[in-house]
């Protein structure tokens, strides 16, 4: 559990993911304008425009006020200019991010959920056969790679079942609207949160397992049995919201992962987020929009789990406000 | 702690079948050579053919043999695997027991850095790295070693800091051991089932990066990966192929990654020592 | 209303409960007492049906069979119709919940109130245990143990349960906690009945109408908690309640011989009993009703060793002592007090045969005695008040130790040094040859009283009469042979007649007084009572005049 709400760690990595961003291109050997925009979007570009973007950049100049001038474009919200798309990398990002929103966000929720629901009662039959199973197939699952898990699927049901379709978020010009839209949505949808979801199951369920076996053992579960409530109420009201306390904690860290196994679920099924964008950046050597991708991401990251660290006293009244 | 880490495993059942795998894979790894029928990266004109007496598994789009491919992969994610969790292990313990030991602004440096570590999601940064330094195998171990040493870094300063604590900490100190002596004699070899726990952990994880990375593109194409063989079969997922080249390969990377957390599973108990045992009143 | 009938628990192959019968009725308060580990949380648990052992026997509540229920029933009766205040530790209560919501929440679950009224009724119950209003919403861990202890009583009687079963209410807070928590306990709901499981005596006096002691995993005396603790007949709770400080008891405190193991077969207790006879060890006594009280001992309890009956002894017109009748228990002392003249020395001698009684009987374990042989000597010894004249100055301490042994001719010579050694360990002395071949001259006045002790007790006898035995040592010496005698109670199970003039030192180490004036006994009676609330003007005048530290200018000596 890494410590919590302590705002310089969150500063020195936002630090560090700038710096980054700053130094990476400009460490390349050669002309740092294609260290920026890549060798191909320079070929197109005018001289005119090159030169522009050597102001814009400091590039003409010491290192230090090169730092000045990307924080001030930076802070002014742009984020560069791609080539590829012919449009500012803001944008182009912002079109693809609900897609990926919509991803990330069903399978984190599913995988969260359904982990914990498994990793309880998993955790309260410990040592019988469904809990044995249930392990041990849930650490089988976990050695799926998203990927392969995707592509599993999506020969299963989507190429040979024909159940699903094979590519993107929706049917292209099918004119669709109000519920049939949802529903093709949905339809789209299905296959890259199913691998999503699984592939992320077990995270959740064998902290959660963990977590019930030693609450199991604590004295106020006797109490709870001993006021006469029923299974439920002692599995879930006592033993479970004990026992869900840690994998909150985590949840910032699985963002993180759910939020890199997008990436690859969407390349499977070509689905239209910001992975998949990420990815055709790569293969055209856009790095603008592969910076400001990155930039995106890690910041969402870490200003997440910053506000997952501040809500975590809420939920266990043993924490105060460690500030 | 006074616990048989052999024995430990030993008696999972899923340990067990974990490192019955591992062994499998480190011997399919050593003998690639003669496993492999063909020559992994030569090409054909035999294209995308199902399985025969002279192809196992088949060939793929460029007419290499799909099984040489696949056993000489098992090298390469061993090979990262194995390496980057040496070195992250490395680094994790000698930055962890240093930063426990030393103390002071030198700790609190350490852990900060290590904690932004944390929080950043390491692929990331490695698939912005990668964008513009293609990295060969070497800069690949290098790269995710740097990135995940972390982590094992926090839970050995953790117990670093409790051993420091120990008795025979202070008996050596009071003989006038300085740190390095206490830390080599007294405090690293205390931390040897940890140490195993965290590899193992970190070459699981390196697996899972390596062929990641590898189906992204990002990696040295001049290598064999698992994970660029997945990359070249996705093109094809509409045939039949699949079943040849796909999923043998999927399945061998699934196989390790599942043996190395069952072995990390059996050996975690030696860390918390409640979660072991089977339910007794 | 609660009837338990052979009550058996058991872990794997440990028994922890072997057989309890029990009553309680409705409104009752019964105290089941025993020291730790003896199983009493365990009984409070199996009543309710969650101890994780095997359970066997009958436990009626109202009529049922409660280990015959289904899992169902038994869930609808805990906490509606049983509940229990269990012993107040870390995460006893749910750390994450409210305790208001930890109390609302089984009125709601039995669906005995909606939310609303729940809430009502918790803080109602909350602020008749006296929390404070503005801790209602507060989490567990940020109350003090004493409040905690409130809300876990407040939740007990939530659904104003017919029986209450408390595990140590009151162990973990502090005094004044103490007195307003058990106030709370002894008021609240008094229809409801109490079943209390303790170690702590006080506790037991404060709260409890009956009470039940618990060894070896049987009940070994049950009765009303006020007579069974100043009058207590069963050999552990005797020894019990010497073990435990109050400020009500004057003896010192003595301890039980040996240790708490559960022995194969017979009583469990006969190991470390001081009156176990052959019986005691094969047969296990049954619990059964006997004068007032439920016992469970081979002997009946406690029982008496010697007793006299109208005995009167006159020298010529002179009565010395008229018409006196005692008894002494197994195991226990009487002092007897009274000034010089009183007849104290000549009850005693009448009591060893060494004068002829006028009138009168003596009995020893219910016999009459008619004359006085090697046996009765067996039994009854005595130590004198002058061991420089009781000790034949031409004998060593070898022989004068092993002298009963050779007049009553038991052992051989080995046997017999072997024996004097022994007793001379037990009183402390050298057991080296040196020591043995010294003559009384060469000992100081305590080592030769001791030696006297260890003369006494080389037949291993059931009585002890000491007649004034410090009276010629120094005053370091007397706590020390007064200790040595109450070891050697509590090692051997000695019973003593305790002679002396000296209140304050008789109080020490007796169980009972009885005060001697003219040869007649004018008062007898628990030496707590007697120090604390003495009838007679004469024994008043005796606990005046007794040594004190405190200056006479105050007007009134309690014997404190």
């Amino acid at each position: 559990m890494f410590s919590k709400g302590n705002i310089v760690t969150y500063v020195i990595a936002f630090l560090f993911i700038l710096a980054l961003n700053f130094f990476l291109p400009r460490m390349m050997p050669g002309d740092p304008l294609m260290a920026i925009y890549g060798d191909e979007a320079l070929i197109a570009m005018t001289p005119e425009l090159k030169a522009e973007l050597v102001e814009r950049f400091a590039l003409d100049q010491p290192l230090w006020q090169q730092l000045g001038a990307y924080f001030v474009t930076l802070f002014q919200g742009e984020l560069g200019h791609s080539y590829y798309y012919n449009a500012p990398v803001l944008p182009v990002i912002l079109g693809r991010l609900p897609w990926t929103l919509l991803l990330v966000g069903s399978s984190l929720v599913l995988s969260t959920i359904l982990g914990i629901v498994l990793g309880i009662e998993s955790g309260w039959r410990r040592g019988s056969k469904t809990d044995r199973s249930m392990l041990a197939g849930l650490m089988s699952l976990n050695g799926f790679p998203d990927f392969f898990l995707g592509m599993l699927l999506l020969i299963a049901f989507g190429v040979t079942l024909g159940i699903f379709p094979l590519a993107g978020a929706l049917t292209p010009y099918s004119g669709l609207s109000g519920l049939a839209l949802l529903l093709d949505i949905l339809r789209h949808l299905f296959l890259p949160v199913a691998a999503l979801t699984l592939a992320h199951l077990a995270g959740g369920y064998l902290l959660t397992r963990n977590t019930m076996i030693t609450v199991l053992k604590e004295p106020y579960m006797l109490t709870a049995k001993a006021k006469g409530l029923s299974q439920r109420a002692l599995k879930y009201r006592h033993a479970g919201r004990n026992s869900m306390l840690p994998v909150v904690t985590q949840t910032g860290i699985w963002i993180g992962r759910v939020v890199t196994g997008a990436l690859f679920v969407e390349l499977v099924f070509a689905y239209p987020g910001v992975g998949y964008l990420t990815y055709e950046a790569l293969l055209a050597r856009d790095y603008p929009i592969i910076q400001g991708v990155f930039l995106m991401v890690a910041v969402s990251v870490l200003v997440i789990n910053f506000l997952i660290d501040l809500s975590y006293p809420k939920l266990d009244p043993r924490v105060s406000y460690a500030y | 702690m006074h616990i048989d880490l052999k024995k430990e495993i030993k008696e999972s059942g899923p340990g067990k079948i974990g490192i019955i795998i591992l062994l499998l894979m480190i011997a399919v790894a050593l003998l690639a050579p003669v496993l492999a029928r063909y020559d992994p990266y030569q090409q054909s004109t035999a294209s995308l053919l199902s399985p025969s007496w002279n192809h196992w598994l088949g060939t793929n789009h460029v007419g290499q043999d799909v099984w040489s491919r696949l056993v000489f992969g098992a090298r390469t994610s061993l090979l990262v695997g194995f390496g980057v969790g040496i070195l992250s292990t490395l680094l994790g313990t000698i930055f962890g027991v240093s930063a426990a030991m030393l103390g002071g602004l030198y700790e609190k440096v350490v852990m900060r850095i290590v904690d932004a570590f944390i929080v950043i999601p390491m692929v990331i940064i490695v698939i912005l790295i990668s964008a513009y330094i293609r990295p060969s195998i070497l800069t690949l171990i290098l790269l995710l070693s740097l990135l995940s040493w972390q982590g094992g870094a926090r839970i050995m300063r953790a117990q670093a800091l409790s051993l420091k604590e120990r008795g025979h900490v202070a008996a050596a100190r009071s003989f006038g051991a300085h740190h390095f002596y206490i830390a080599w004699r007294h405090i690293v070899p205390d931390l040897g089932p940890i140490l195993l726990v965290d590899f193992i952990y970190s070459v699981r994880r390196a697996v899972f990066m390596e062929a990641g990375l590898a189906f992204l593109g990002i990696t040295d194409p001049t290598v064999v990966s698992w994970g660029m063989m997945m990359r070249d079969a996705l093109s094809f997922s509409y045939l039949n192929v699949w079943q040849w080249w796909l999923v043998p390969t999927g399945v061998a990377l699934s196989l390790t990654i599942i043996g190395l957390t069952f072995v990390g599973h059996a050996a975690e108990p030696v860390i918390e020592p409640r979660l072991r045992g089977a339910e007794v009143a | 209303m609660l009837e338990i009938k052979d009550l058996r628990v058991s872990y794997g192959q440990d028994v922890v409960l072997n057989g309890i019968d029990l009553e309680l009725k409705s409104g009752e308060t019964l105290a089941i007492v025993g020291e730790s580990g003896t199983g009493k949380t365990t009984l409070g648990l199996s009543i309710m049906r969650l101890v994780e052992g095997t359970v066997r026997g009958t436990i009626r509540f109202n009529g049922k069979d409660l280990l015959t229920l289904s899992d169902n029933e038994m869930q609808q009766i805990r906490w509606s119709q049983i509940a229990m205040v269990f012993q107040n530790a870390n995460n006893v209560l749910n750390p994450i919940y409210t305790v208001l919501n930890q109390i609302m929440e089984p009125m709601i679950e039995h669906g005995l109130k909606s939310k609303k009224e729940a809430q009502d009724r918790a803080a109602e119950l909350l602020g008749y245990f006296g929390l404070p209003q503005n801790r209602f919403t507060a989490y567990p861990h940020q109350l003090s143990g004493g409040e905690q202890q409130k809300v876990l009583l407040a939740m007990a009687m939530a659904n104003d349960p017919e029986l209450l079963i408390l595990d140590e209410p009151l162990s973990s807070l502090d005094a004044a906690a103490r007195a307003e928590v058990g106030n709370l306990i002894r008021e609240t709901d008094k229809h409801c009945a109490k079943l209390l499981a303790t170690h702590d005596l006080d506790t037991v006096s404060k709260l409890a109408d009956r009470m039940a002691v618990l060894y070896g995993g049987k009940i070994i005396e049950a009765g009303p908690s006020q007579d069974v603790l100043s009058r207590p007949r069963h050999p552990y709770t005797r020894a019990l309640i010497r073990a435990y400080p109050n400020m009500t008891t004057v003896k010192d405190l003595q301890g039980i011989k040996g240790q708490m193991a559960r022995p194969v077969s017979g009583c469990p207790f006969h190991p470390r009993c001081t009156q176990a006879i052959d019986i005691c060890r094969t047969e296990v006594p049954k619990l059964v009703w006997n004068q007032g009280r439920h016992i469970a001992c081979h002997r009946g309890g406690i029982i008496t060793l010697l007793s006299t009956k109208n005995l009167t002894k006159c020298f010529g017109s002179l009565k010395a002592i008229e018409s006196v009748s005692l008894h002494i228990e197994a195991g226990e002392t009487l002092s007897l007090v009274g000034q010089t003249g009183s007849g104290k020395t000549t009850l005693a001698k009448t009591i060893m045969g060494l004068h002829q009684p006028t009138e009168g009987d003596v009995y020893l374990e219910g016999a009459k005695v008619d004359s006085r042989g090697r046996d009765f000597y067996k039994r009854v010894q005595m130590v004198f008040q002058n061991p420089g004249e009781s000790l034949s100055h031409r004998l060593s301490v070898l022989e004068a130790v092993v002298e009963p042994l050779d007049i009553q001719e038991i052992g051989t010579g080995e046997e017999r040094k072997e024996k004097a050694r022994q007793v001379l360990g037990e009183v402390e002395l050298p057991r080296t040859n040196d020591f043995l071949s010294k003559y009384p001259h060469q000992l100081s006045g305590g080592e030769m009283q001791r030696v006297a002790i260890a003369r006494a007790l080389v037949l291993d006898p059931a009585l002890l009469i000491a007649d004034e035995p410090t009276a010629f040592l120094d005053a370091s010496i007397q706590a020390k042979i007064l200790k040595l005698l109450l070891n050697l109670q509590e090692q051997r199970g000695l019973s003593m007649l305790y002679i002396t003039h000296d209140i304050a030192a008789a109080r020490k180490v007796s169980d009972r007084i009885a005060i001697m004036l003219n040869g007649k006994i004018i008062e007898e009676g628990s030496s707590n009572e007697i120090v604390a609330a003495p009838k007679q003007g004469y024994t008043r005048s005796l606990l005046r005049a007794a040594s004190t530290l405190r200056s006479t200018k105050s007007t009134i000596d309690e014997g404190a």
